[in-house]
């Protein structure tokens, strides 16, 4: 690590701030449409009985606008503000750049004008139809060149570990994309899909599992690697670690979609292999929690005073405990019971809340000062007020699903003694009904939070004051 | 030990001050606290699930068999026992790097000795309403949560910020240990322990 002032580029930071503040919009947004549909499996008429707001058609609404605008502005702004600070390059292309950001943008009005409107490829995480999946396409490529253009450029001789994970999401995504979005149109809003039976099933979700592998962890991972050691001040605990923690976790995420896929007519073998690849994947899961942890456990002076930090610390602890639920989730006999529950969607939670939107929320507090030249958020006291809310909340809300969960999974196989059923749905959905209060309150409180975050983050953009010394660039980590 | 078991509800403070002092590798009572304690929402549950049993909407009241009961209720107590040993280890395991001074004694005293709103709660099994154990149960998890924020820091005599990211630690260590329960229990109903009930 190396702290001497070295020359450098003028960086690109127009783009950053824009993905930046945007991810701060979208999660709002997306988080928001959240609870509402939360609060409708408490209180089922205020979708006022209008086609627009029923549950089915803004699930996905929710599910894209947090992963795809929330997660994926975030993605954008720290991964082109990390590969110009350890590449020391500028971005190959201000208006390559700006063409990101706005066709990224315009992807996702795209999809909140089209999913409620009822047009859906019905597929899971990629419902889009087909003119939008052309154009997320075509952004993509412009994102990767952006990405690898400024790597082919860099200053450095060596690529920083962040920029390996970043890069893997880049590929990996493109590739998923293309091979599950494949269909035939059959008119401007409706197409089907290339893949027939059981194999669009296994291909939808080796899809699916690696929307959560490369966008939803492999990228934010790459955040880790970036922030976690700078907001530490500390370098990462073991850079080789790090290597291999790369190397397994892309090396044995994609074998594990078939999990999705228990019990189905999936071949009995792939559900199988599916299972073991899923616990083998707990190991470099764990590997990088611990690098991250370690990487942090020297800086206990600075908790006290740094909200920023607890976010990150409280990401790496959500990020273990799910990484560790879900290869005990992908085993058949556990699966048996808890899927199609809501134990699944507590899991996907304890990961979107815990992990993705907690390190998300402390990079994006990290970045902001630094991107509009001010010495530190306009507000410390509200960034803690915000971590506690995000804790409380998301622990409240898996709370709520693991019980509900474990209520329905048993009542639905319950059975009396002479071989009849012991409950009817109806009634797992009736016993359900606290812990959808649990989860919608959980919900709201972590939406609070956002609020607060957009204010401070507006704040602090419009406060006065200028951080007092130069940049001075310090090395990778 | 269990004259902490009324003093760590009403003066927490003072009592994790006192557990401090104790000599931290005295096989005293401290170790078998939870193996009593435990038995109370196991006895609590044992009578509510067969006795009293649960409605879901206007239903009858679903109970389980005395059999059934029997199979799962030593499951529940040990799984109880279990949970309480295995994070009081983490806890003297993980105590090292946070730079404090511990012993397997101590971790679980410790850990039983912030479980005691949980246990006593679980007296409520009496009467297994969802609702009404969902609600006592949040409050005692919020409860022993608080219990092991400021006790860590003063049992283990470390400083605060320390003691804070020790804390979350023991609580990330606990997410997995309930992780553990829920799978090892869906396991354990596929092998022969699941749950029957009465008609």
């Amino acid at each position: 690590m190396s702290h001497t002032p070295i020359e450098h580029p003028e960086y690109s930071m127009d783009v950053v701030k824009k993905f930046a503040i945007m991810t701060v919009v979208w999660g709002i947004v997306g988080m928001f449409v959240g609870v509402f549909i939360a609060a409708e499996l408490v209180w089922p008429d205020i979708n006022m009985h209008l086609q627009w707001f029923h549950f089915g058609r803004l699930r996905p609404l929710h599910t894209n606008a947090v992963i795809f605008a929330f997660g994926g502005c975030a993605l954008m702004a720290t991964s082109l503000y990390i590969v110009q600070r350890t590449c020391y390059a500028r971005l190959i292309s201000d208006k390559l750049a700006s063409f990101v950001f706005w066709g990224w943008q315009l992807v996702i009005l795209a999809a909140a004008i089209t999913l409620p409107l009822g047009y859906t490829s019905s597929k899971e995480y990629a419902e889009l139809e087909w003119p939008i999946d052309i154009l997320i396409t075509i952004v993509w490529v412009a994102y990767a060149v952006l990405f690898f253009g400024t790597i082919a450029k860099r200053k450095t001789s060596h690529i920083y570990v962040a920029n390996w994970f970043f890069g893997a999401f880049i590929v990996t995504v493109a590739v998923l994309h293309l091979v599950n979005s494949a269909a035939l149109p059959a008119g401007m809003w409706k197409s089907y899909s290339m893949y027939a039976g059981a194999t669009d099933a296994m291909i939808q979700w080796w899809y699916g599992h690696n929307a959560v592998g490369f966008f939803l962890t492999a990228g934010f991972l790459g955040m880790m690697y970036y922030f976690v050691p700078k907001q530490a001040e500390r370098p990462v605990y073991s850079y080789r670690l790090s290597i291999v923690h790369f190397w397994a976790l892309v090396g044995v995420y994609i074998w594990a979609g078939p999990h999705h896929l228990h019990y189905t007519a999936l071949p009995d073998w792939t559900q199988s292999l599916g299972m073991i690849m899923s616990l083998i994947l707990l190991a470099p899961s764990w590997g990088g929690m611990i690098n991250g942890m370690m990487t942090l456990s020297g800086a206990w002076h600075k908790l006290r005073t740094d909200p920023i930090l607890r976010f990150l610390v409280v990401s790496l602890s959500f990020y273990g405990m799910s990484t560790f639920e879900g290869p005990m989730m992908s085993i058949k006999t556990v699966n048996a019971m808890s899927h199609y529950t809501d134990w699944t969607i507590g899991h996907v939670h304890s990961g979107a809340l815990g992990w993705v939107a907690m390190i998300s929320i402390g990079s994006i507090y990290h970045l902001i000062p630094v991107l509009f030249n001010k010495e530190k958020m306009y507000s410390t006291n509200l960034i803690n007020v915000h971590f506690w809310m995000s804790t409380i909340g998301t622990v409240l809300y898996i709370a709520a699903l693991w019980v509900n969960g474990i209520l329905q999974g048993l009542m639905w196989r319950a059975y009396n003694a002479d071989g009849t059923l012991t409950y009817s749905f109806v009634e797992s959905v009736e016993a359900s009904y606290p812990g959808y209060i649990v989860r919608f309150i959980g919900g709201a409180i972590f939406l609070g939070g956002m609020f607060l975050m957009a204010y401070n983050v507006w704040k602090t953009i419009q406060s006065e004051d200028k951080a007092s010394d130069t940049l001075v660039v310090k090395g990778a980590a | 030990m269990f004259k902490y078991l009324i003093s760590i509800l009403l003066s927490p403070k003072s009592t994790w001050e006192k557990v401090a002092n104790m000599p931290k590798d005295s096989a005293d009572l401290g170790m078998i606290y939870s193996v009593l304690l435990a038995l109370i929402p196991s006895a609590a549950f044992y009578y509510g699930t067969t006795q009293v049993g649960w409605t879901v909407g206007d239903g009858l009241p679903t109970k389980l068999t005395a059999e059934s009961a029997n199979r799962m209720i030593p499951l529940f107590y040990f799984a109880q026992v279990g949970a309480i040993f295995g994070i009081g280890w983490f806890i003297h395991w993980m105590s090292e790097t946070y730079g404090a001074d511990s012993s397997l004694t101590k971790g679980i005293r410790i850990a039983g000795l912030t479980a005691t709103p949980l246990f006593l709660s679980g007296a409520i099994g009496v009467l297994p309403q969802l609702m009404v154990n969902f609600t006592v149960g949040i409050i005692a998890v919020s409860w022993s949560t608080y219990l092991l924020y400021i006790g860590i820091p003063r049992v283990m005599r470390i400083p605060e910020e320390r003691g804070f990211l020790f804390s979350s630690a023991i609580i990330a260590v606990c997410l997995v240990a309930i992780v553990v329960i829920l799978g090892a229990s869906v396991i354990l109903w596929d092998m022969g322990a699941a749950p029957a009930f009465t008609d």
